[in-house]
């Protein structure tokens, strides 16, 4: 009996040591050591690595680009909570009403969030165009002057904006949906024929009861704005003048492409505490796990 | 009062059917400009509706790069990493349900890292620790830094949870190990998390641009969303006309809206059981 207890407890271990090496090898090793490496300087000038202490975040601190790219995550990240939020929200609240096709409404709204981003991008610059693309094209029929919405500076991160909300607002009404189709219906009920009116019935009593998916909406919507790279590297480079570097793209073309390891480390810190923060407060608040995967 | 609930229908139903048509628009757009003349896009009397179609673009498209190389590249890479993460989760996700043993928070603390860190954060050590053993630009870079996946073990984990303790304590008494309670009892009963897993990872993976950008540079090991990429980059663009780009870019999206038309129901169910405690 006592060999048999024995074996199960070493089969557990076993199973779970392939999964438990694997984030030991590609998760916390690479956590600690891009840690050490935030304090040294390594680059094209600098073959070798030497310890400079905490002189890499004071770079950061001063460097005007790891400023704006850090100030256009956080647009980017408000942004999304102003419209795809709420805009997920009212389109889960569309399908609750178990309309007709409610399906196949839910399959195309849900639809763009498997494409992959890239051809997103790509799709978006062509309507995009200044002089061609299909949005100015329509802008001109109001008779509205055409915009340059890659080339400003002005306009660049709110083109970047649209191409997240579109990609994202289907998976914030899935997230939605799945709380509103477990409210039952008699509460909703019961509260309409208290006399309370639709939007009070939605904002006193719906909204409450998921408040578990809204909290975790919040969060992965914060999480996936700090992660934006794929639209801002096909459309626009982080630009013009850095107006759409995101603080991932700094950290791409920092770390990878100028080679410059130790800021781009320390970037990484940045962004990890960041993101850790934002999942303490999901695990205080929502008690549950932020997923960054799917 | 039967008046008004009519009324709200059928502004459920419109609300519905232009949010649906704008969210169609930039598909119909790739689609739109893939059958078209390059001088049409850019003409000045561009209709909605094309007026004859080009079939010919995709041929072309498809002959500009070595995409069937790219899309090779691309199946092979992510079935590899989907491969994987079933294995690693299905069994990390049997012990913690169905195995006792001391000290599962830990365990759990660590799984909780693994969900929270992306791998933005950490590329540059994982990148430096994959050159170190020569890996950079093969198969084994793009595989081996997603072979696990806190997502798959929490999917199954849940899925396992459903399955009775009894039907595994039955099976041990008959004495059966445990390696073939996991495969002929646990996995037959957890399909649908298994076919949830399968097809969110996979499209995801397929979509993901960031690491197989860093860890491949060349034409040979390119993947998808990578060669799409370099479409518009300065320094590596190919030249491609706009109407050939967007024929590339159908048949790239091709693969992931089929799965997900064929799999509907298995994204639904994948994103409510990570957003609805479980």
């Amino acid at each position: 009996m006592v060999i048999a207890r024995w074996r199960e407890k070493s089969l557990g271990w076993l199973m779970i040591a392939p999964y438990l090496v694997f984030v030991a090898v590609f998760v916390i090793g690479p956590l600690v050591y891009v840690a050490v490496l935030s304090t040294y300087r390594w680059n094209l000038l600098s073959p070798r690595p030497v310890r400079v202490g905490f002189q890499n975040y004071v770079y950061l601190w001063n460097s005007s680009v790891f400023r704006e790219s850090v100030t256009n995550s956080l647009l980017l990240a408000i942004g999304m909570f102003v419209f795809s939020l709420p805009l997920g929200f009212f389109f889960a609240v569309l399908l609750n009403m178990k309309l007709r096709g409610t399906v196949i409404y839910r399959s195309i709204l849900f639809s763009s969030y498997v494409v992959p981003l890239t051809a997103s991008g790509l799709v978006f610059t062509l309507l995009l165009n200044t002089h061609d693309g299909l949005v100015n094209r329509v802008l001109e029929q109001f008779g509205r002057q055409p915009i340059d919405w890659l080339g400003s500076s002005h306009y660049a991160l709110w083109s970047v904006l649209m191409v997240s909300v579109w990609q994202y607002v289907g998976y914030y009404m899935l997230i939605f949906l799945a709380g509103l189709q477990n409210v039952p219906e008699a509460l909703m009920d019961s509260c309409r024929v208290d006399g309370g009116s639709r939007w009070r019935t939605l904002w006193h009593v719906t909204l409450p009861s998921i408040s578990p998916n809204v909290f975790f909406a919040i969060v992965v919507c914060l999480i996936q704005s700090f992660q934006t790279f794929d639209q801002v590297y096909v459309m626009t480079d982080g630009g013009p003048d850095n107006a759409t570097s995101t603080l991932t793209y700094y950290l791409f073309s920092k770390g990878f492409q100028m080679a410059d390891v130790g800021p781009a480390a320390a970037a990484s810190v940045v962004l990890l505490v960041i993101l850790a923060l934002l999942s303490l407060l999901q695990m205080a608040i929502g008690r549950r796990w932020v997923v960054d995967e799917p | 009062m039967m008046q008004r609930g009519r009324v709200r229908r059928m502004a459920g139903h419109l609300i519905l059917m232009v949010a649906c048509g704008l969210c169609l628009i930039p598909l119909y757009w790739m689609l739109r400009s893939a059958v078209s003349t390059n001088g049409e896009i850019f003409g000045p009397s561009l209709q909605f509706l094309p007026p004859r179609l080009e079939w010919s673009n995709f041929a072309q498209a498809w002959r500009a790069e070595p995409f069937a190389l790219f899309f090779f590249n691309s199946f092979a890479s992510n079935a590899a990493i989907v491969a994987c993460q079933l294995v690693t989760s299905a069994l990390a996700a049997y012990s913690l349900v169905f195995v006792q043993y001391r000290f599962k928070q830990v365990v759990f603390f660590v799984m909780l890292i693994g969900m929270m860190v992306p791998m933005q954060a950490t590329f540059i050590p994982i990148y430096n620790m994959l050159s170190v053993v020569h890996l950079i630009n093969t198969y084994g870079a793009l595989v081996l830094p997603f072979v696990g996946s806190a997502f798959g073990v929490f999917l199954l984990r849940q899925a396992f949870t459903a399955i009775p303790q009894e039907m595994v304590r039955a099976a041990r008494v008959d004495g059966a190990n445990e390696f073939y309670i996991l495969w002929k009892i646990v996995l037959p009963n957890a399909k649908p998390a298994l076919t949830t897993l399968l097809l969110l990872n996979f499209v995801y993976h397929y979509n993901a641009l960031f690491w197989p950008l860093i860890a491949t540079n060349s034409t040979s090991m390119r993947v998808i969303p990578v060669a799409l990429s370099y479409f518009l980059s300065q320094d590596a663009g190919q030249g491609l006309q706009w109407n050939l780009m967007m024929a590339a870019d159908v048949f790239s999206v091709l693969p992931v809206i089929v799965l997900f038309l064929l799999g509907q129901r298995y994204f639904v169910q994948g994103v409510a059981s990570v957003s609805n405690k479980g």
